[in-house]
């Protein structure tokens, strides 16, 4: 059998941007907020994360940042009125994120550190993501997708695609967006 | 021997397996040396870290899709995530997930490489045999004008206007339903791709294929007897399992042109040129919206092109200019591209039936790179370039004026910010584009360089026998030798590339 610590490094992915020397002068660069705050003061500063049970990979923590940000990103609409709490797409993510290498799993964290503590580090707020109100939140996250920084819209666009593909796979949104489905479905006398 | 396809993530491999030819990767490339070295009775033996997913299972779904048929998930991509890098994992390679256009090196092009970089097996009198047997191969054919879908025919009549050329596109389908989802698999098999065609030809002549096995490195490389270490992996593809040795007199890399340099790095294989002269030819989405629903996604998703403002002879590059192609992608996949995120997301997806996006496909300079870290980590580098951006401004401006001209509502150019163009004064806007890196969702299906065929070594990567240089018998058969762009769409030039390579290849054994 093979090592998994050892794995060979070919898988490449959307999450492999945020190394560990880059993370510290983003974060640096930003304020030096993540470092200089004293861990003990992040933690009181970020609160506690409800429990979630059967998580592979994600923390509460993590899996509550996620959570906020699927509900500013894919929220309900009056063109698609669907409330995003029933599917769970932080879950999706956790279970993709435990057939990722390592190293993946490791830069998605910071980038998540990187996301929950963004109102501190780039608004000079004293508050965290996940406690931002919906409003503030969205207006938050949208300015990661058009910032300076490059780091920022690297996220923006990694969660983007990911949340995106895996909720506009859903069957339950096709009639909001006027896609019929999987033609094969359609065209049953059409056979392999 | 009789040949077979075995799946190594359903059994332990022996510890090692010796043959004559070992072929990494089974697409193009690959298959097409297989098949011909196999028929020629040699015994053959391919390497395929994908799975060979047919059928029903190829479900028409984004997520599963997506994670099974593409390279890293299809979530490869530069090194600042500038271009999204799609690159097939799966049996048959690139021909299993591309939009079956068939087009040929253009003659400019093979004389560009002859005279410019000495590749004289490419003069278009040499090639053209090959040329058409690849043609051949992939029962090439114009696409039926019951099959050109109405968004296609929206860019057609918008071109046709404007009095720009443009044309149905060549395909390698036989029996196509329009199923639509030609990016993610066809369930029914109409793509004549290496699949269907060579890698069925190669078993029957004995070639023996193994899937879930990842080439890892080639050892004694300059030896008669070389060894390629692999590792099979789980069904998923996901983790490494067991450890394996392939030994074999030749050793034919043919894995996609960032696959076969990332191997032959991590080998410490080759010259200093093995990884350089990467051409992504990335790609740009623009969609023109229209008031009526157009259901993009059902039929051939790309069948017309407007080639006006193509150049196949430029004396720097060869093939140059821009060209536009129809194009539709399952709505995961056109949402990820979109700019959008909220509530603006929501709204510019609720439109999806009523758009008719396109790619504008802009032939790039060969400057990118792949590079091994330290680390292990593999890394695309790439810049883009000025006359790039530059390429993209125009055609944005080109493609927005086509769709209005069709009666589009509104043309969206998908960069953050997003640009909107409603009328044919506000496609100038076009010019003020920067395309900063991770601003604009751009797109590479047709990887080329990286061990770029050259008379010399101190010209390139590999000879013109494709034998990379410092090794005895280790080739590159695959779009990895092209000293540049070689065509819009390299499935049939790597057909015929990989051809005329083991037919050399042959007339020496």
């Amino acid at each position: 059998m093979t090592d998994r610590a050892n794995e060979e490094r070919t898988r490449d992915g959307l999450f492999s941007f945020l190394s560990r020397r880059r993370f510290l002068k983003v974060s640096l660069v930003a304020g030096g907020a993540i470092l200089g705050a004293g861990g003990g003061g992040l933690l009181a500063l970020r609160g506690k994360a409800p429990r979630v049970e059967g998580l592979r990979v994600l923390d509460a923590h993590e899996y509550r940042t996620l959570q906020s940000l699927v509900e500013v990103m894919l929220p309900k609409t009056n063109a698609i009125p669907i409330d995003t709490a029933s599917m769970d797409l932080p879950r999706a993510f956790d279970t993709f994120l435990a057939d990722e290498p390592k190293q993946n799993v490791r830069d998605l964290q910071k980038a998540l550190v990187l996301l929950e503590f963004g109102p501190l580090v780039f608004d000079k707020k004293l508050t965290t993501f996940s406690r931002l109100d919906a409003p503030e939140r969205s207006k938050h996250w949208s300015e990661w997708a058009v910032s300076d920084n490059l780091l920022r819209r690297q996220v923006s666009i990694a969660m983007r695609k990911f949340f995106n593909l895996v909720y506009f796979d859903r069957e339950e949104v096709w009639p909001y967006i006027g896609y019929s489905g999987p033609s094969m479905k359609r065209m049953p006398s059409v056979a392999p | 021997m009789s040949g077979a396809i075995t799946d190594l993530s359903k059994e332990a491999p022996p510890e090692a397996i010796t043959t004559e030819i070992c072929v990494i990767g089974s697409g193009s490339g690959g298959a097409t040396a297989a098949r011909l070295l196999a028929e020629a009775g040699h015994e053959v033996v391919v390497l395929e870290e994908g799975r060979d997913l047919i059928g029903p299972e190829r479900t028409q779904r984004d997520g599963p899709m997506y994670d099974q048929l593409y390279m890293d998930r299809g979530g490869r991509a530069s090194h600042d995530l500038s271009v999204s890098v799609l690159q097939g994992r799966v049996l048959g390679g690139g021909g299993v997930i591309n939009t079956c256009d068939v087009v040929p090196i253009p003659e400019g092009v093979l004389q560009h490489w002859t005279s410019k970089y000495g590749l004289e097996d490419y003069a278009p009198e040499r090639f053209k045999r090959f040329e058409d047997e690849a043609l051949g191969d992939l029962s090439a054919s114009r696409i039926p004008e019951s099959l050109v879908n109405l968004a296609n025919n929206k860019l057609r009549q918008g071109a046709e206007a404007l009095g720009l050329r443009g044309e149905v596109m060549l395909h390698n389908r036989v029996g196509c339903r329009g199923l639509g989802t030609c990016l993610i698999g066809c369930p029914i098999h109409a793509k004549r791709n290496p699949r269907m065609v060579a890698l069925p030809k190669a078993i029957e002549a004995d070639a023996r294929i193994f899937t879930r096995a990842r080439a890892v490195k080639i050892r004694k490389a300059s030896q008669e007897l070389k060894e390629v270490s692999v590792r099979t992996l789980d069904p998923g593809g996901y983790h490494e399992q067991h450890e394996l040795t392939v030994r074999a007199k030749i050793v034919i890399v043919a894995a996609n042109a960032i696959a076969s340099a990332q191997l032959l790095l991590r080998s410490g294989v080759g010259n200093s040129h093995v990884g350089t002269n990467l051409t992504l030819q990335p790609q740009l989405p623009i969609i023109g919206i229209f008031d009526e629903r157009i259901a993009a996604f059902d039929g051939i998703p790309q069948s017309y092109a407007v080639t006006a403002f193509e150049e196949e002879d430029n004396s720097e590059f060869g093939l140059w200019g821009f060209r536009i192609e129809g194009i539709m992608g399952t709505p995961g996949i056109v949402s990820s591209l979109l700019p959008f995120s909220g509530a603006p997301g929501m709204e510019g997806m609720a439109q999806y039936d009523r758009m008719t996006p396109s790619l504008l496909l802009v032939p790039d300079a060969p400057s990118g790179r792949v590079e091994i870290a330290r680390d292990g980590r593999m890394t695309i580098r790439y810049e883009q370039r000025e006359d790039h951006r530059e390429r993209l401004r125009r055609g944005v401006e080109a493609a927005a004026r086509v769709y209005l001209e069709a009666g589009a509502r509104e043309v969206l150019v998908p960069t953050v910010p997003p640009l909107i163009i409603r009328s044919a004064q506000e496609a100038r806007q076009a010019q003020r584009l920067t395309f900063a890196p991770a601003t604009a969702p751009m797109i590479s299906a047709h990887q080329q360089g990286t061990v770029r065929f050259a008379a010399s070594e101190r010209d390139g990567g590999a000879d013109l026998d494709g034998q990379v240089y410092g090794t005895r018998e280790v080739y590159v058969f695959d779009s990895s030798g092209f000293p540049t762009s070689a065509s819009s769409h390299t499935m049939a030039p790597i057909i015929a590339s990989s051809r005329m390579l083991t037919t050399k290849l042959l007339t020496r054994m």
